[in-house]
């Protein structure tokens, strides 16, 4: 059919492009580039075929199409319908070829008149990606498999994936996070073969490209955690599964490269370390593709589930060789050519943000691995979940909270004595207020305590950096505070929106340490007219209800919040039932204030409505995670939006 | 800033107060339930998981608890009838300890190498690192 020919076309014109660039190198025949550029925009133009003959097979309802008939259903709504093109293995394998060809596309017309080799090489090494996602394509996730006879109807998509309207934005979010992180991989690899290491043109190309992916996976994980919230009905955002440490691994290499990109800007150090750090977020991102794709981590009969596997790691193994290989070629050009002034320095907390950093990756691979090779080595099954991951975490992102205070308060170069007293004490009074606030409130545990002390130091010497700022360009300018914030801001973009999105991190942090230190929760069953109680809220259950929907049936709850005896409002959670799903998927309601959200989910209902067993939780600054997710990606924006002047300070 | 801070201090006190019934019973189900890995879910545990197995499994911890058994003695029985794959923490034991161990390595060696290099990048300023 159309689409799978067209992926196989694809192929021949990718592999023309990989093989162009460097025959147009050495032969010096530069004239054979703008061809391995066109190849890069037909493969974009090919991909885009498959994939809207994909959703346009999927709205059709062609269930001759072995996808559709795994995922479609005519009762499915048509959005559903949409978006489960990402809903399974090889719908996801497509769309991530997708968004790869587009980006490719995008970075090749934008730098495509560059003079010199790198762009050439970035391009073919994203043809190369290309390809490889050509092949599963075309062999072991080939979504355009011929199903004869054709069944009248599929099952639709998994419920879980079909019940939340964020199923709509957080994959997209997330494989354009996780894809986006192609491209400062393919500048470092087109910058090492190229030769052009030695000018670091190849991170100024593509700072922006990490920023925007970064702050896609960024909001893609918040989307992720919210989704997760508004759907499991456990009142929870994350629980460290297999499909959110994968999300996770590549943003915080990520996160640290952003950081030690700086001391390779000013200083013209670590860029060994950094082009390490690129090629294992891209590396990451394969592999958490695989692990949430592939089945392998959350099904129990690891290894059985298809090839795939194998294609995969043949990938990963490949990409890892040739960068070690490339990496050796060039440690002449890689190395330092600048020092450390002081040991009391931003250089040095960049250091320690990027140990801590590395080892909090390192921490959740090794636990989400740890089953397979336990039981590949030794034979046995072993569950690494939340409690390893909490107690193995937390004196991590303590320390790096604590960091997030120090950085922005040390200078570059080198501090002085009067300096480092003068940046690194007032915060405290930060640190102290947060520390009272929890003890007051409760809080005991020793990283909790820990927690808000920090993200108080933090905030306090985040915001304080604003506040020095604007006072100084008051004093020089005599500008009133708005236009002396605007002005600071915009004067050094890059400076303040890292500062923003610290802040976007205090805030979920706040959320994370406050929603697990005081969460209360409490179950009952109760009749219609009874009440339920939870420090200081009080529900009434109203009537129990059922409706019948195209592709489930809905039973509910509704829920009076009492105030006294005046009703303040309703809740409704929900209990989904999918002709295709054995257990029911719920759908808890959730009412949000700005100190938290009473969270209510249905457990258990009479099927004559006369009682439901209610789980109701009090989840203190829940909100405060989704709004500190706007504002990091709000930070990272200021920083992607071009600077007229730059003054750096 | 110190109103909002004041009045979240508040919310969180309000919030504090458990509801009366048989609270110690129940923190200590809850607290025995959060390392026991529901079955049909992926990687939750059976205090967190709404679902049908688990709210079974956290009335059997509740009852032995009830009964006088130790957490340890529930967390056993669980663990002879699934295997200690139901733990969602590994025993720190023979094989496992790699687990706990490598990422204490890492930061170890980690400070080291840092502290080195900083030594040596602020000391010899003609020789680059």
């Amino acid at each position: 059919m159309l689409a799978h020919d067209s992926i196989l076309v694809s192929m021949a014109v990718v592999l023309f492009g990989i093989v162009a660039v460097p025959v147009a190198m050495r032969t010096g025949r530069r004239g054979l580039l703008p061809y391995a550029f066109a190849a890069v925009y037909t493969n974009f133009f090919l991909v885009s075929v498959a994939a809207f003959a994909m959703v346009y097979a999927l709205v059709t309802h062609d269930f001759s199409v072995s996808y559709v008939a795994q995922v479609g259903g005519r009762s499915t709504p048509l959005l559903f319908t949409v978006i489960s093109l990402w809903g399974a293995l090889e719908g996801s394998i497509l769309f991530w070829a997708w968004v790869l060809s587009m980006y490719a596309a995008a970075v090749v017309w934008i730098n495509s008149r560059r003079p010199g080799n790198l762009v050439p090489y970035a391009a073919a090494t994203l043809l190369f990606v290309s390809f490889f996602f050509a092949i599963l394509l075309v062999g072991p996730a080939d979504p355009f498999g011929v199903v004869s006879p054709v069944p009248p109807d599929g099952p639709g998509p998994n419920p879980l994936l079909q019940n939340h309207i964020l199923m709509a934005i957080h994959p997209p979010l997330l494989y354009l996070g996780y894809v986006g992180m192609s491209v400062p991989f393919a500048f470092a690899v087109g910058a090492m073969l190229s030769g052009e290491v030695e000018t670091d043109d190849w991170m100024r190309i593509t700072r922006r490209w990490t920023l925007s992916a970064w702050a896609l996976l960024s909001a893609a994980i918040i989307a992720g955690m919210w989704w997760s919230y508004e759907v499991l009905g456990w009142g929870g955002y994350w629980a460290w599964d297999p499909v959110e440490n994968a999300s996770f691994l590549p943003w915080l290499t990520a996160t640290a490269f952003l950081h030690s990109a700086m001391v390779q800007e000013r200083r013209g150090m670590l860029r060994l370390w950094n082009l390490n750090l690129v090629v294992g977020t891209f590396l990451l991102t394969i592999l958490g593709t695989f692990l949430t794709r592939s089945g392998i981590v959350s099904s129990v009969h690891a290894f059985t589930t298809g090839t795939i596997g194998y294609y995969f790691l043949a990938f990963i193994a490949i990409v890892m060789l040739a960068s070690l290989a490339l990496v050796a070629g060039n440690s002449e050009r890689l190395r330092s050519t600048g020092r450390f002034d002081s040991a009391a320095s931003r250089e040095t907390v960049f250091l320690l943000n990027n140990l801590f950093l590395t080892a909090f990756m390192f921490t959740v691979l090794t636990g989400t691995l740890f089953p397979l090779v336990a039981e590949a080595i030794k034979g046995v099954k072993v569950s690494v979940g939340e409690p390893f991951f909490n107690r193995m975490s937390l004196p991590i992102v303590v320390t790096l909270l604590f960091l997030m205070g120090v950085g922005p308060a040390l200078p570059w170069k080198a501090a002085s004595k009067a300096e480092l007293k003068a940046k690194l004490v007032p915060p405290a009074a930060g640190a102290g207020l947060m520390l009272v606030i929890a003890l007051v409130a409760g809080a005991r545990n020793v990283y909790a305590l820990l927690a808000f002390a920090f993200a108080g130091y933090a905030a306090f010497a985040n915001l304080r950096e604003y506040w020095i700022g604007m006072r100084a360009r008051r004093t020089a300018h005599g500008e009133g505070w708005g236009t002396a914030l605007v002005r600071l801001v915009g004067g050094n973009r890059h400076r303040y929106g890292g500062y923003t999105a610290h802040l976007g991190v205090i805030l979920v942090a706040l959320g994370i340490a406050a929603s697990s230190t005081f969460r209360t929760e409490y179950e009952a069953t109760i009749k219609p007219g009874e009440t339920i109680s939870l420090s200081g809220h009080t529900l009434r259950l109203k009537s129990m209800w059922g409706r019948e929907e195209p592709q489930r049936s809905v039973v509910g709850a509704t829920l009076e919040v009492m105030d006294g005896s005046v009703v303040k409002g309703t809740m409704e959670p929900r209990m989904n039932f999918y002709p295709m799903s054995q257990a029911p998927v719920p759908t808890p309601a959730v009412r949000s204030r700005l100190l938290g959200d009473l969270y209510v989910n249905l457990q258990a209902f009479r099927p004559d409505g006369s009682n439901a067993t209610i789980r109701v939780i009090y989840e203190p600054l829940v909100p405060w995670i989704w709004f500190g997710g706007g504002v990091v990606v709000f930070g990272a924006l200021i920083a992607i939006f071009p600077t007229g002047r730059r003054t750096d300070a | 800033m110190t109103r909002l801070l004041a009045a979240i201090a508040f919310a969180v006190i309000g919030v504090v107060q458990q509801p009366q019934a048989d609270s110690i019973l129940e923190a200590r189900t809850a607290e025995v339930a959060a390392q026991l890995r529901c079955p049909v879910c992926q990687g939750l545990s059976i205090q967190d998981s709404p679902s049908e197995l688990s709210q079974q499994m956290r009335a059997v911890v509740k009852d032995q608890l009830r009964e006088g058994k130790s957490p340890d003695e529930v967390k056993a029985y669980f663990i002879s009838k699934y295997g200690e794959w139901i733990l969602l923490e590994p025993k720190a034991k023979g094989f496992n300890v790699l687990v706990y161990a490598l990422p204490i390595v890492l930061v170890l060696g980690g400070l080291g190498v840092i502290a080195v290099a900083v030594r040596k990048w602020t000391r010899a300023p003609d020789s680059p690192a």
